[in-house]
């Protein structure tokens, strides 16, 4: 029996899924947070049993990932009899950069380019380095896998991944569209072309990753095309306190009138504009939409903004691949918000695009037509599962080498 | 031994800044003074701080209370035997840091790294109280610490080869600032250059050459300072520039140390710069610089 241990390692937090791929079920899963701290947590969560919470000292990734197989293999709430079960383990990366088009086995020259990576992802690539030696020490010749989240948009063209700005700024430091969310977008595309029963290829798609940070993406002929985001998750749709696109002109102004040094005006685009910053309120979509039952006007405004900038990519995108047949909605925001996707779809009608009213409020954990029946466009709701994915590719790659 | 805990003895402009910095890269910090009242007043004056960060979008609400939480306070040295780096920032005052190191040298363990932040005062004096002198070194900080990523690493006679490469490795790799490397000598490099500088503009002052705002002008647009000699001396703090200057002057024993008339007249009329409100420009009780 193939069991897989997908694990996405944070700076000092660490999740992790154990898959039965027979049949692609979770056998069990779980957190550790507070890493390097002398009062970290552990959820673990069996399928079929409460979860259960630990607090202990640990100071690194390696005793995190020591803690999770001892969960695993615990004779109560455990899920393996011992470590040999599991055959392989998969990981989440954030940045490929050019190098990573797909999931790759690990081997050190692939660990040399994840380094090599850690100036365009600072906060992310060298956690997830972390994860990837403290499963080597705890593990020992077990076979990993990366799977990134900037590999599925490297089959974007040259026309939208370059930037119109100085050339020699590419070819010293690599500025470019790099685009993230890329395994949701890619499973989720997956999942719509299997649930319509057409051909991906032969599928022209918009899918809208709304959560936290929020993306979407043109998928054309099954490939990435173009995305919202850029060198950095910040660019595209307004996010929850990400500000999304604007004048680049604003920065240095607004750096020279207010006095502002670097990591301010990051902090300032990154963690307090979007639509925390337009309501005042929160980032958290479903406060917001309290705010506007309560009559709150700014409140309303940033609701407005936000569906107002994902019409206008999804307008975008509908000439960029000239014609749009699925829009797919998903992710936290997207899965679960009714009132969002359709203040979205109401303003998209000029593409013969209807939404069903009934099917949009209904609630499910598979994907589903929220359009009518007659609508020229199809709209779904496609929950996303990037661990899954994670899993698969590890599984795949791992049959394929042995 | 990967240092996880600091301490620092003294919640004055220094010490509040080097807590604030420590526990904003992710560390505990033991922050001690001698009497409650000044160790709230450096509890406000830290969480002042924060709030201006978070005015200036550098923070939001939940950085800050995680920072705010990884700063203990307290007025017992029983707190820091957990740490593995203990900072003294305490007034320069040579008798007063010697008591602090005696104290020091008996409570931390034999690994501990003891340093001070004196711009001016002699490590290896400072040093000879300690039973192990070794692992005695100055981390001289420049205010504002959160801002200014350079720290002075100075080496007294007697500091240990592993010591300096410790500390070295944790203003690099764990604070990341640049570190240099300096050996004792009053005022080292940057306070001896600085202080100079200041004193030299204040002569110019003195003979009528300029204003002391045409001054500042000149040196701030003209050699791309942040700012001019008095606002630099504002912020600093007359009374330390003055003190600063009086210890190289004694050390020194060189003329060009004197300080100048004008800025022991200011120190006497209580005009110290930023933080009386009035130097040689006005402030909001901020320390904002009013127009």
């Amino acid at each position: 029996m193939m069991k897989v241990l997908v694990i996405n390692a944070g700076s000092s937090s660490l999740k992790y899924q154990l898959y039965n791929m027979e049949d692609e079920s979770v056998l069990a899963s779980g957190r550790v947070e507070r890493i390097g701290m002398d009062s970290s947590i552990v959820t673990h969560e069996p399928v079929d049993k409460p979860e259960v919470r630990t607090v202990d000292e640990i100071l690194d990734h390696v005793s995190a990932v020591k803690k999770v197989l001892a969960a695993l293999m615990h004779p109560e709430y455990g899920a393996l009899k011992s470590m040999d079960e599991i055959q392989a383990v998969g990981h989440r990366v954030v940045h490929g950069g050019e190098v990573f088009k797909s999931s790759v086995l690990v081997t050190n020259e692939v660990k040399l380019e994840i380094r090599n990576l850690f100036d365009l992802a600072p906060l992310h690539n060298p956690a997830h380095m972390m994860g990837i030696l403290a499963v080597e020490t705890n593990m020992p010749n077990i076979p990993q896998v990366v799977v990134f989240d900037t590999a599925f948009h490297q089959t974007m063209p040259e026309t939208s991944y370059l930037y119109p700005i100085p050339k020699v700024l590419y070819r010293r430091h690599k500025v470019r569209r790099y685009g993230f969310h890329g395994t949701s977008h890619q499973y989720v595309s997956e999942q719509a072309a299997e649930f319509l029963g057409a051909p991906l290829e032969s599928l022209k798609i918009v899918s809208c990753h709304i959560g936290n940070g929020a993306s979407c993406t043109a998928i054309k002929d099954g490939k990435s095309f173009d995305t919202s985001m850029g060198m950095t998750p910040l660019e595209g749709l307004m996010m929850g306190t990400r500000s999304g696109d604007l004048d680049p002109a604003i920065v240095p102004y607004v750096m020279n009138k207010e006095e502002l040094t670097l990591n301010e005006v990051n902090s300032m685009l990154n963690k307090h504009s979007g639509m925390l910053a337009i309501s005042g309120i929160s980032s958290d979509m479903r406060e917001v939409q309290e705010a506007i039952a309560d009559g709150d006007r700014n409140a309303k405004l940033a609701f407005d903004m936000y569906t107002y900038r994902m019409r206008k990519y999804i307008g975008a995108y509908a000439a960029a691949m000239n014609g749009i047949d699925t829009l797919i909605f998903t992710a936290g925001v997207g899965e679960n918000s009714a009132v969002l996707r359709k203040a979205v779809c109401e303003g998209l009608t000029f593409l013969g695009l209807e939404l069903d009213e009934t099917r949009n409020a209904e609630r499910s954990k598979h994907a589903r037509y929220i359009s009518t029946d007659s609508s020229r466009i199809k709209v779904l709701v496609v929950p996303t599962n990037e661990e899954l994915l994670i899993a698969r590719d590890t599984y795949r790659i791992v049959q394929a080498t042995v | 031994m990967s240092i996880k805990k600091v301490g620092v003895i003294g919640a004055g402009t220094m010490g509040q800044g080097i807590a604030e910095m420590l526990a904003s890269n992710g560390l505990d910090v033991y922050l001690i003074e001698i009497s409650s009242e000044r160790l709230i007043y450096g509890k406000e004056m830290i969480e002042l701080s924060l709030d201006k960060q978070i005015e200036k979008w550098a923070l939001t609400q939940a950085e800050k209370k995680s920072i705010f939480n990884r700063i203990q306070f307290g007025e017992s040295y029983d707190g820091l035997k957990d740490c593995e780096l203990v900072i003294e920032t305490i007034t320069e005052d040579l008798d007063s840091k010697k008591a602090v190191f005696e104290q020091l040298d008996r409570i931390c363990g034999p690994d501990v790294i003891l340093a001070s932040n004196t711009s001016t005062l002699s490590l290896t004096e400072l040093a000879s109280v300690a039973s192990r002198p070794e692992r005695v070194i100055g981390l001289h900080f420049i205010y504002p610490v959160f801002k200014i990523n350079m720290v002075e690493i100075v080496r007294g006679l007697k500091t240990s080869e592993d010591t300096f490469a410790r500390t070295k490795f944790f203003v690099e790799n764990v604070i990341n600032k640049k570190g240099v490397m300096v050996f004792e000598s009053p005022g080292f490099v940057t306070s001896r250059l600085i202080c100079l500088f200041i004193n030299e503009a204040l002569h110019v002052l003195e003979e009528g050459v300029a204003s002391a705002e045409d001054i500042d002008s000149a040196m701030r647009i003209g050699y791309s300072f942040q700012h001019g000699p008095f606002e630099m001396a504002d912020r600093f703090g007359l009374d330390s520039v003055l003190a600063a200057l009086e210890r190289m002057f004694r050390e020194y024993g060189e003329l060009k140390y004197r300080p100048s008339i004008v800025l022991k007249k200011m120190v006497r009329a209580g005009h110290l710069g930023a933080k009386s409100g009035v130097g040689f420009f006005k402030y909001d009780k901020d320390g904002d610089r009013l127009l």
